[in-house]
């Protein structure tokens, strides 16, 4: 089967290069967070980056209040220590000790500002400078308390001015000194600040520049979230979704990369699904295919599909065969062409009605074949009908029956050809009974007109006369019996089968026996079984048969001997039998009793009257009535011969045969 | 003893239908012997009709199986031309001795049935019986005599 016709070579999507497993593999979940965690963390860390450069700044400012009170404190220190110097110089000149109350301040303060100058100094150079500084304000105040005490002591005047004089000295250096130091600090702050400042102006613009790299960043991550959600999602579930359509189309799935996540997991699922379609139309296609070429194959019957407008739609080697039209010349055709002129006009269409009511349609006729000669044949039109109950078309399947016909129509005309040599054949009975009999009429209706008048004649025409009765009579039935049989055998004698009374049709055929039984003086008794017996059968063979029977014994048994006419039942039949106490019949002459004109007694010494036909006439009349007929010796010691016949017991009286009309004949024979 | 006179009963009209000259002779011998003398003999069935119209028989005697006619039509012509009140019988002869025959020959009309060949004494006694009834139909119908 070829591929789809549309774009033979697609072009082939370009499968996004593999990207690293690890992001392929992720979950859509995870890729997700990705994607969105991603600008979020380049965010946060700008924040971050200005939260820095703010934080440098404040601490910058910090620094810069405690350069200030580094130096307020400085200059405190050197102002109490001025103070403290120019009292205790005035106490020295007036002895006021009023004047001493500034170095008992900076008694008390000094130690204060200078703890606090110690925790506020960190740098390690500003440090060495402060106990330096340190030391000297010491040393100053040392050097104001010695000098108060020596102004203050009782000592001599002169050497207590000599002592004053130097301590005034040495203390004038030493503030001067401090003041060098405080100076030396500030100056060295001034360095430690300026140096923070720029600290913090680098740090600051270092983080700037971080905030606008960060923006960029995120930017560009953002994009390249959305180009590998793109990648790895997008452009995936597009190629799904053109796959999808492939499968829908029933085309070759494209292939996808074989990723772990839910796309990949669909992309597998989606390409065993395909697979197992694209299995499952091969088989189908494949049981198609087979199908179609067993169709195709078959030879004996014409097997095609119509539209439902009734066009040939399939074409099969049976159809071909039969209606001699190849494909390719009859698809699409309305299948009426191949009916005869006589039928198309109407048939066709019947049809195909039928076969929409009834689901199918069924004829037996004539048709055409491409050539123009007819051809018997049974067809059977099923309509089909899809799951929505909407006509789909029709199968037809044709068989050539001529064949078949033909031999029908011989047997047929066989069949009316032996009716009517059936019929001939009764005819001609019919003529030779009138032929035979009217003669014979003249001839015994003379002699019995010479019989009555015998008074007029001598014995020896008496006895011609005789002879010529006896002879005649004799050819009568012989005649009638030869009719009978024939008249059976040509079936031209209808049986007329009706439900008798076993004992009233017994008793008639006795009746009318005893005139023949009487002459041998033999005792002819009945016996029958209890109870009303009915059998199914015509009458008048019955009788027929059952006096031939009793006639027979009277001939051949022993005079005065005793005849038994009886009957049982066995199972659904009757037997009727007729015994005799007379020789009997050897074993090596039974087989030929039925036999026409096998005349048993003619060879015995005795003079039997007969025509040899009563028993062979008999055998017939009882197998017309569907009964058999038969013969035994009695069982030794006892002699004599048993005739006996079944016919059916009549359980319920059949239908129709019940009927009056078919009772007892009003009319007897008269001739016999 | 008779109830009609044996006068008037051989004085009847008797016509007698058979294509076989041996059999009218037959018939003839039988009647005349019986004592019967107003008789008609007709071999050829074709006049029948005529021959009824014109004899006006008491009795037929008529042999169903002819060459050129249908005896069956025969007896249905015969009824045709018999008057609704008249009393004649017809004495089918035939040497068919099928049931059918019988059944047929008496649904269309026949009074009695014989097969042949028949029984001499037999056909004089259905003959005699068949007329006496026929008699005794006339005086039943004959109005004042």
């Amino acid at each position: 089967m070829p591929e789809p016709s549309a774009p033979l070579a697609p072009l082939r999507p370009v499968v996004p290069s593999r990207l690293p497993l690890a992001w392929a593999d992720l979950s859509l979940t995870g890729k997700g967070l990705v994607v969105i965690a991603l600008p979020l963390v380049i965010l946060i860390g700008s924040l971050l980056a200005l939260y820095f450069a703010f934080d440098a700044e404040a601490r910058a400012e910090d620094e810069v209040r405690r350069a200030f009170a580094i130096q307020r404190d400085m200059y405190q220190v050197h102002a109490l220590l001025a103070e403290a110097g120019s009292g205790v110089r005035e106490y020295v000149l007036s002895g006021e000790t009023r004047a001493l109350a500034p170095l008992r301040e900076a008694q008390v303060l000094l130690p204060e500002t200078l703890a606090r100058l110690d925790t506020s100094i960190r740098d390690q150079g500003v440090r060495q400078a402060f106990s330096e500084f340190l030391s000297l304000s010491d040393k100053k105040l040392a050097g104001l308390e010695t000098l108060s005490e020596l102004a203050g002591s009782n000592v001599e005047p002169d050497a207590r001015m000599e002592a004053v004089r130097e301590s005034l000295a040495s203390n004038r250096f030493v503030l001067d000194e401090l003041r060098l130091q405080i100076d030396e600090i500030q100056r060295l702050e001034q360095q430690v600040l300026d140096r923070r400042r720029s600290d913090v102006a680098s740090d600051r613009a270092g983080f700037l520049w971080m905030t606008g790299i960060s923006a960029v960043v995120g930017l560009l991550g953002s994009l390249a979230g959305i180009l590998l959600f793109s990648n790895g999602i997008v452009r995936r579930v597009q190629l799904l979704e053109a796959n999808a359509e492939k499968l829908e189309r029933g085309e070759v799935l494209d292939p996808l990369p074989d990723e772990a996540d839910e796309i990949g997991q669909l992309a597998r699922k989606l390409n065993s699904a395909s697979a197992l379609l694209r299995a499952r139309e091969k088989d189908l296609r494949d049981g198609e295919e087979r199908f179609r070429l067993v169709v195709e194959g078959v030879r004996d019957y014409g097997i095609f599909a119509l539209t439902p407008a009734g066009l040939v739609a399939t074409w099969n080697a049976g159809a071909e065969r039969i209606k001699g039209w190849a494909a390719d010349e009859i698809l699409g055709a309305h299948f009426g062409r191949f009916y005869p002129d006589e039928t198309r006009g109407f048939l066709p269409e019947a049809m195909l009605a039928r076969a929409r009511r009834d689901g199918r349609a069924e004829d037996e006729g004539w048709r055409v074949r491409k050539d123009g000669t007819k051809f018997w044949a049974n067809v059977v039109i099923t309509a089909l009908f899809d799951e929505g109950g909407a006509l789909r078309g029709y199968a037809k399947v044709t068989r050539d029956m001529t064949d078949r016909k033909r031999s029908e129509e011989a047997l047929m005309a066989a069949q009316r050809e032996a009716i009517a040599a059936s019929r001939a054949k009764s005819e001609f009975l019919s003529r030779t009974s009138h032929e035979l009999r009217t003669p014979m009429s003249a001839i015994l209706g003379f002699a019995q007109i010479l019989e009555l008048d015998q008074s007029d004649f001598d014995s020896r025409h008496k006895l011609a006369i005789g002879q010529i009765l006896k002879a005649g009579h004799h050819l009568l039935s012989l005649i009638t019996d030869l009719l009978d049989i024939s008249s059976i055998e040509a079936g031209g004698d209808d049986v007329e089968l009706g439900m008798l009374i076993l004992a009233e049709v017994l008793e008639e055929a006795r009746a009318l026996a005893q005139p023949a039984v009487a002459p041998s003086g033999a005792d002819l008794a009945v016996e029958l079984p209890a109870g009303e017996i009915k059998i199914l059968g015509d009458r008048r063979r019955v009788i027929q048969v059952v006096l031939n029977l009793l006639t027979n014994a009277a001939k051949y048994g022993a005079t005065g001997g005793r005849i038994l006419l009886s009957a049982r039942l066995l199972d659904n039949r009757i037997q009727i039998e007729v015994s005799d106490d007379g020789p009997g019949v050897s074993e090596e002459d039974v087989p030929r009793l039925f036999t026409p004109f096998d005349r048993l007694g003619s060879q015995s010494s005795k003079a039997i009257e007969g025509t040899g036909l009563g028993l062979a006439l008999s055998k017939r009349l009882v197998q017309s009535m569907n009964g058999e007929i038969g013969f035994r010796n009695r069982d030794a010691p006892e002699r004599g011969a048993i005739f006996w016949f079944t016919l059916p017991v009549c359980k319920s009286p059949p239908d129709g045969l019940d009927t009056p009309s078919i009772g007892p004949q009003p009319i007897t024979e008269s001739t016999q | 003893m008779n109830v009609v006179n044996i006068e008037t009963l051989l004085t009847r009209r008797i016509l007698v239908i058979d294509d076989e000259d041996a059999n009218l002779l037959l018939l003839q011998t039988i009647l005349e012997r019986e004592g019967y003398d107003n008789l008609r003999f007709l071999s050829d069935p074709l006049l029948a009709v005529e021959t009824l119209i014109e004899f006006d028989p008491h009795l037929i005697l008529l042999d169903l199986m002819m060459p050129g006619l249908d005896g069956y039509q025969l007896l249905d012509a015969f009824r045709r031309q018999t008057l609704p009140h008249q009393y004649r019988p017809v004495l089918v002869l035939t040497a068919d001795t099928t049931i059918e025959a019988r059944r047929k020959a008496l649904a269309v009309g026949a009074k009695d049935f014989l097969s042949k060949p028949f029984d001499v004494i037999e056909i004089g006694l259905r003959i005699a019986n068949l007329l006496e009834t026929q008699v005794l139909y006339e005086q039943l119908t004959r109005p004042a005599n």
